[in-house]
């Protein structure tokens, strides 16, 4: 239950979103996040888009192993 | 960006940092299910050398919750004929005497539900049934319940209840930071309370890393863990930038502050852990399960065999329990480590260290 999921904002609508979570698309509620935006990268959990976060670059973990 | 060959080199960096660190003991304690189960999943205990030990912390919500809580559940189905709208992981805990899914077989009516703004949809269609849906989670379910209860009220819904058992992360950092020398603490929940804790952590002397979920990830926030650690001065440090900012999510903690207060919380197996739970505010208190039916006097007996606490605590490992794999398995679950797959005992149980299969660059 405790897994969370990061998705990226396809549609919006009525305080629901349609997000797309690696090529699986789901609606989820979006109440909690106000100016949210197709194509805005959101965690899911429990059915709730609870953060926006900054996008889904994997390629984060190589800069940051960079810096050893 | 970089290019696909520095993508692969980033893993390969990370593996070989874990492999051949030589560094002082260091025991990492992963204190998320979700890590717990991505760490046996993805084989990462079997890359790391043999002065790393990871240890399973108490973040599994299913895990920790209180044998009391499920009695007030069934209690709440049997005596008082409510439906209960649950996560399924919950059905199989173990209470005193039976679990939810025993119950269901004494004409307990259980549903299961992916998200509790579902258990608010069935009350709305069921409005000659009293819906209660189990409130258990840390920083990242609270905020969708506290939301599934207001939308209640706005739909003003009479027949949906919480029954409350949340819990807070930075309580169980306290409790257990003298079982670690290393957190790796769980990115999604550090989305939304942020990262000071954290700081304020190593003003104490704790040491930690936030990282994300995938094997890359975790290779990541583990290995520049252990070079930090390498250096012998408490550090905290972001290995996942993108999804965990300073400030977390001020809107999903608006609402649970607004609906909710912190207090004093039972975590199965380790005991009362002062103001590491959150309950309704008494401006809600026809929405609280516990006070709507009066559930005072309801107190649970875990049974004696089970070791969960020790587990959640790092003191033993699994396999140092007498019920592991005989008595206890995940289809008989004595104890509610070993129920959810977010569980230490049920990580290990299925993924055990020899079973676990190597992590190759597909897996990540
Ligand atoms: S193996 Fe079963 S009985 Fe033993 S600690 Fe784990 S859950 Fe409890």
């Amino acid at each position: 239950m405790c897994v969370g999921l990061s998705a990226k904002v396809v549609s919006l609508k009525d305080g629901m979103a349609i997000v797309d979570a690696s090529g699986a698309k789901r609606s989820v509620s979006a109440q909690l996040l106000s100016n949210l935006n197709p194509g805005d990268y959101v965690m899911v959990h429990a059915g709730t888009a609870i953060a926006k976060i900054t996008d889904d670059d994997t390629d984060e973990t190589d800069s940051l192993l960079e810096e050893l | 960006m970089t290019d696909t060959r520095n993508k692969e080199d980033g893993l390969a960096k990370a593996r070989r940092i874990l492999k051949e660190y030589d560094g002082p003991k260091v025991r990492i304690m992963e204190v998320c299910g979700t890590h717990t189960h991505e760490i046996f999943r993805q084989g990462v205990r079997r890359l790391l050398s043999p002065k790393i030990e990871m240890i399973s912390g108490p973040g599994c919500p299913v895990c920790v919750t209180d044998v009391t809580f499920i009695d007030e559940a069934i209690s709440l189905a049997l005596d008082h004929g409510c439906t209960i709208a649950t996560f399924g992981d919950l059905v199989r805990v173990p209470g005193t005497k039976k679990s939810l899914q025993i119950a269901r077989g004494e004409g307990a009516k259980i549903k299961v539900v992916y998200t509790p703004l579902d258990a608010v949809e069935y009350a709305k269609e069921h409005k000659d049934e009293q819906v209660v849906f189990l409130a258990v989670g840390f920083e990242t379910t609270t905020p969708s319940e506290c939301l599934a209860l207001s939308n209640a009220i706005e739909e003003n819904l009479t027949n949906f209840s919480l029954l409350t058992a949340n819990k807070t992360m930075p309580a169980a950092y306290e409790a257990m930071k003298d079982a670690t020398d290393l957190y790796l603490y769980p990115g999604h929940v550090h989305a939304i309370i942020g990262n000071q804790i954290c700081e304020d952590l190593v003003k104490e002397g704790v040491s930690g890393v936030v990282g994300g979920f995938t094997g890359r990830e975790i290779l990541t926030a583990l290995a520049i863990g252990v070079r930090e650690f390498e250096k012998g001065k408490p550090f905290f440090k972001n290995c996942y930038p993108r999804v965990v900012t300073g400030e977390g999510s001020p809107q999903a903690m608006a609402l649970v502050n607004e609906m909710m207060e912190p207090c004093d919380q039972q975590w199965r197996g380790i005991g009362l852990l002062k103001n590491s739970g959150m309950q309704l505010r008494s401006s809600y208190a026809a929405y609280d399960a516990r006070k709507k039916f009066d559930l005072s006097g309801i107190v649970g007996k875990p049974n004696p065999a089970c070791r969960c606490g020790q587990v959640l605590q790092g003191q033993i490992q699994p396999q140092d329990c007498p019920c592991f794999g005989t008595a206890c398995t995940p289809e008989h679950p004595v104890g509610a480590c070993m129920v959810s797959s977010e569980g230490a005992c049920s990580a290990w149980y299925l993924y055990g260290e020899l079973t676990s299969k190597p992590l190759t660059d597909e897996t990540v």
